[in-house]
């Protein structure tokens, strides 16, 4: 590890005064520190944001809010996320393990990086950890990397499970600076790698993810997650995807789909929401949309499997939110 | 009077045939045992290890300077600093302590540095500068042979033929297969760790988890050119080995720094490190050939293997001995052609795993049982039951089965076990479990049958025995018995079944197990299922000595009695090097499974829902460390099956983490019917058979026959992926 200097903040304003180049803020840690022991990350300061006010799980104005440093279980146990949009909930449950979630931050999550094995080795090259080095991944063991929104630069997946779920539901995310505040989608705060992998998302240096805002959807109550993995617990996905759909009278009236495993980002199918509306609530119909799913999917040696999987996943996914099974 | 074993038993609570608590369960099961990672000594400072890289590369120099500088920084140490023989190694001295001019595998150390905290020490190693002219690695084992020599000697660690019969007899139904098994980890929870503590006449304590002492003890002594009373060994706590301990990993490294720098060195591996500082189970390549007539009936088996010890040699002539000799499975064969190879590559070491070869050959000859089945439209079962070996059964190197071997019985007994009800409703018992994937939609269950054949102890002559020194003295009115071994605990429950042989044996009920170090003699290996057997054979022997002294008192005033013994098995003799002929192997133990397996045919997902096993143990000592010793290995077998490998590419560990590489959780297992036979082997100690591997060997199979009877696919190789199943 890196030698770096140590601060806790007590105020927003107070963390921000400190942030700067060469920074970061602490909160679970359980992405950061993991990264700083493999000398992957070598802050020179990092800013321990825990006591900061950006806690509360609520209803307001139509849409719940979560503060960024709500317990990743925490979130997942609240009763109004279960009842008003358990796919947020639901995708909680299936990441990392008991002990994880009862650190880890929702904040932190977003900002969770890739598990690309050369991304985490530091002797090897990797363009998201050194830029121009180089992705040893397109050629080497890629079976957990993605097949979309992928480029030449770098194949990894994001691996965040509940941000799948916040990018079917529109999340936003409100982003604070010394300058103030701004609002974005969540999917557009990620960023596809092109050639700059090592830029992620469109947070400003020093600038802070202060909370999570999710409109509330009044039919998302029937909504889910599901989640392919080579274990039944404590792993990543391989393909995963969340849903919500509105049937009445057995037709899809509206539908919200996002995958994870398989995309550079947290990826919504908008393609397939679109062949699915005004469709017969079956298998067939799910089927038949699931197809564009993987439009422009560019698979590697290892990982052709999950452009199927991943139809497949979406199928169930489907079969599960318009309880058709 | 002196009373027999039999009629003292009585007397006492807690000895053989019971299951006494053991007194590290409730400790471990609290987080309050005490490991080797535990230990501390105020003065002590910590070590480092800087590893190479590369997994082939020369070594163009290694640049000190910049790290002595650090503060803190007691010593920087590399080769030269060996003042002994810089080759250790369990059967050939291949391996350096540190290396020379040459690094053969990634992680590879280099170079120690010792200083006064874990992070001085990290920070130190990185101002090492090593200059490396990398070199293309040899990564495939079939055809290593042929490549680079990484070693004098060439790259063939040892061939071992099997001839027997007729080698070219023709058969009415010919089934052939190439089988691959990828490398599997021991993952034990506890990583290398140890504390070496420098006396002042240039002696060393080494306090330490491993499986061995005294090999342990005999390779450092030479390491450190000292004579081997002057390196002392005291077992630590250990947190688990299935092998993976019988290597030496930090061992030496601690010994130097602490002679070298006179203070107490502690060096503890992270889990990224252990993945380094350990052998793993050989990946391996097998090629096979049955022919049998029209009835089922075997007339013979011919198969190639490769098995790849990576880049040091370990204990692989041992693991391809097994892999050839227990080659066709515990089945009668007339005719039977064996190749066995172990080659050197530049990927990680491998060496001792629980089942060590017979597990790599048991995958693929049960694969082909399987696929013989369905070539002759018979049961699984039957064509097993049709082969089965049996006491008096001649091995493909001519050995006489002298003992039970109920192979038929245990078929028939998992066959007859009933079947778990109907696919569950209850998603947490469905593939993907928790996942929420399926509700049953795509789910196929299926059945698959495993057995298998475990060589139990050293074999191939090797001069194998145990020391034992039981000690009887009056405490508080009472008699009380002390037993010393150097036979290592391992988690297995050495320390119990030890305590569990002495109330029997005196029917004495106190009995204290004292620390297992060097100052008694050799108690050998905590491997090949042998602990039991061997060291609880001399301890009681020691016991019948202590008997006769005690002459049936029950106050011994302020006597001692205090009797040491070894204990040898029978003898067993090398095989010969053309025709693998010989009674190689001391006794067999035999293992069947039952899978029922539910798998998700769309999405690729298994899910175990039963493993039920039968195994003869010739007598349970201990009930429920049996049961305990068949769920962990059945366990273990199940993570080869379906997620455990570490995989490598161009020689370099991809997934060195415990988040990258998979092992089973509680969700994964299911709970398991066991039946335990005791048909007693006269040959053994209280008749006993070895227990602890021969679970291993058959669930894997099992489990991939229930897949295959479910999808349809071949699945020639494991462990089996989800993209393994969905046909994309
Ligand atoms: C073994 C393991 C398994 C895992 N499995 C899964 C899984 O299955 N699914 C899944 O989704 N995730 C998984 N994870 C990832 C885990 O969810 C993340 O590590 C965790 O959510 C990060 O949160 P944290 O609070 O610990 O972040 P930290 O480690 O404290 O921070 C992570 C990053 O975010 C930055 N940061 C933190 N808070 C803020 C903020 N408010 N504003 C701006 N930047 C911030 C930090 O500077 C740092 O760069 C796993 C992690 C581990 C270690
Ligand atoms: S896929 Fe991305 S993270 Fe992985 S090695 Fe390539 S550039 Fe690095």
């Amino acid at each position: 590890m890196h030698a770096f200097d140590y601060a806790a903040a007590s105020t927003v304003r107070g963390a921000l005064d400190l942030a700067g180049p060469g920074s970061a803020f602490l909160a679970g840690g359980t992405t950061l520190v993991d990264l700083m022991k493999l000398d992957v990350l070598t802050p020179d300061r990092v800013i321990d944001v825990n006591a900061l006010p950006l806690k509360g799980i609520r209803l307001h104005d139509g849409a719940l809010r979560i503060g960024a440093l709500e317990r990743m279980s925490d979130v997942a146990a609240h009763p109004v996320v279960r009842s008003v949009h358990p796919v947020i909930s639901k995708a909680l449950l299936l990441s990392a393990s008991g002990q994880v979630r009862n650190m880890a931050s929702i904040g932190g999550n977003l900002m969770q990086r890739t598990r690309c094995d050369y991304f985490r080795d530091v002797t090897s090259a990797c363009n998201k950890r050194r830029p121009g080095s180089g992705c040893p991944a397109l050629t080497g063991v890629n079976r957990n990397h993605a097949v979309l929104g992928t480029s030449d630069s770098c194949v990894a997946t994001h691996a965040s499970d509940v941000a799948v779920a916040f990018v079917a539901l529109d999340a936003q995310v409100v982003l604070r600076s010394k300058d103030g505040d701004r609002v974005a989608p969540l999917e557009e705060f990620y960023r596809l790698p092109g050639s700059t992998p090592d830029r992620e998302n469109v947070l400003g240096p020093g600038e802070l993810i202060a909370e999570v805002v999710v409109p509330v959807l009044p039919w998302a109550r029937h909504s889910t997650y599901l989640k392919i993995r080579d274990r039944q617990s404590y792993e990543f996905a391989l393909t995963s995807v969340a849903a919500a759909v509105d049937v009445k009278r057995g037709v899809v009236q509206d539908v919200r789909l996002a995958a994870g495993g398989v995309a550079a980002k947290p990826w919504r199918l908008r393609a397939v929401e679109e062949a699915l509306k005004g469709g017969v609530a079956i298998e067939r119909t799910f089927a038949e949309a699931a197809e564009s799913a993987v439009d422009g999917a560019r698979p590697l040696a290892h990982n052709a499997f999950k452009t199927a999987l991943l139809k497949r996943t979406i199928v169930r996914a489907l079969l599960d939110a318009a309880g058709a099974r | 009077m002196t009373l027999t074993p039999a009629e003292l038993t009585s007397a006492v609570s807690g000895g053989i045939g019971t299951s006494p608590q053991r007194p590290d369960g409730n400790l471990k099961v609290r987080g309050e045992f005490a490991y080797a990672s535990d230990l501390w000594h105020e003065d002590m400072i910590w070590g480092a290890t800087l590893r190479s890289p590369h997994p082939y590369a020369r070594i163009t120099s290694v640049d000190i300077t910049e790290a002595l500088k650090v503060p803190g920084v007691y010593a920087v140490l590399t080769a030269d600093d060996v003042p002994g023989r810089n080759l250790y190694g369990l059967e050939h001295k291949d391996q350096p302590v540190l290396a020379v001019d040459v690094v053969r595998y990634q992680g590879e150390p280099i170079a120690l540095v010792g200083a006064d905290h874990p992070e001085t020490a990290l920070r130190a190693m990185k101002k090492i500068v090593v200059t490396y002219e990398v070199l293309e690695p040899v990564v495939d084992m079939e055809t290593a042979v042929d490549d680079t020599p990484l070693h004098p000697g060439g790259n063939l660690v040892r061939h071992v033929p099997i001839r027997r019969g007729s080698q070219d007899v023709t058969a009415e139904v010919v089934v052939t297969g190439r089988y691959e098994v990828g490398m599997q980890d021991q993952a034990f929870l506890g990583p290398e760790s140890g504390l070496a503590v420098p006396a002042s006449d240039g002696s060393v304590d080494l306090y330490i988890a491993t499986q061995w002492l005294h090999v342990d003890r005999d390779q450092i002594a030479a390491a450190l050119g000292l004579p081997q009373e002057q390196v002392r060994l005291t077992l630590s706590g250990v947190g688990g080995a299935f092998g993976g301990r019988e290597d030496l990993s930090m061992q030496v490294h601690a010994c130097l720094l602490a002679l070298h720098t006179g203070k107490p060195v502690k060096m503890v591996y992270n889990r990224e490190e252990s993945f380094y500082g350990h052998v793993h189970r050989h990946p391996a390549v097998l090629y096979y050939e049955h022919g049998a007539d029209h009835t089922g009936k075997l007339v013979y088996v011919r198969t190639r293997m490769y098995l790849d010890g990576g880049a040091y040699a370990s204990s692989t002539p041992a693991v391809v001995a097994n892999a050839a000799t227990l080659g066709v499975g515990p089945y009668e064969v007339d005719n039977v052609t064996v190749d066995a190879y172990g080659v050197y590559t530049n990927n990680p070491p491998c060496g001792a795993m629980r089942g060590f070869g017979a597990v790599q050959a048991g995958f693929a000859y049960e694969s082909q049982m399987d696929k013989l089945a369905e070539a002759l439209g018979m049961s699984p079962v039957d064509v097993r039951v049709r082969n089965a070996m049996t006491e008096g059964s001649v091995m493909p190197t001519g050995q006489v089965v002298d003992s039970a071997a109920p192979v038929a019985q245990l078929l028939k007994l998992v066959q007859d076990k009933p079947l778990p009800a109907g696919t569950s409703s209850d998603i947490r018992e469905l593939p993907g479990g928790v996942s929420n994937t399926t509700h049953g939609e795509g789910v196929v269950r299926r059945v698959g049958y495993a057995v298998g054949i475990k060589n139990i102890c050293f074999s191939e002559g090797y001069d194998d025995y145990s020391t034992a020194r039981v000690r009887v003295s009056m405490v508080n009115g009472s008699l009380s018995a002390a037993v010393h071994t150097a036979a290592c605990e391992v988690g297995q429950g050495l320390v119990t079944i030890m305590q569990q042989i002495v109330r029997t044996e005196l029917g004495i009920e106190r009995v204290t197990v004292l620390p297992m170090d060097t100052t008694i003699g050799n108690g050998g290996s905590t491997s090949a299922s042998r602990q039991t057997y061997v060291t609880g054979g001399a301890v009681k022997a020691a016991c019948a000595l202590v008997r006769d002294k005690l002459a049936g008192r029950t106050d011994i005033g302020d006597e001692v009695i205090d009797e040491t013994t070894e204990w040898r098995h029978r003898a067993t003799e090398a095989i010969d090097p053309v025709t693998g002929q010989g009674n190689a192997h001391v006794q067999y133990g035999f293992a069947a499974h039952r899978a029922v397996v539910d798998v998700d045919v769309d999405l690729g997902l298994v899910r175990v829902v039963a493993l039920d096993c039968a195994q003869d143990v010739g007598k349970a000592l201990n009930p429920q460390a049996v049961v305990g010793q068949i769920q962990g290995g059945s366990a273990q077998g199940l993570g080869l099956a379906v997620m455990e490998e570490i995989q490598t590419s161009g020689g370099k560990v991809r997934n060195p983490s415990f988040t990258d590489y998979l092992i089973p959780t509680v969700l994964d297992m299911p709970p398991m019917s066991i039946d335990v036979l005791e048909l007693a082997d006269p040959h053994a100690p209280y008749g006993i058979r070895g227990v602890g591997e021969p679970p291993t060997i058959s669930s894997t199979p099992a489990i991939v026959a229930a897949i295959r009877a479910a999808t349809g696919l071949a699945l020639t190789r494991v462990p089996v992926r989800p993209e393994h199943l969905t046909g994309t």
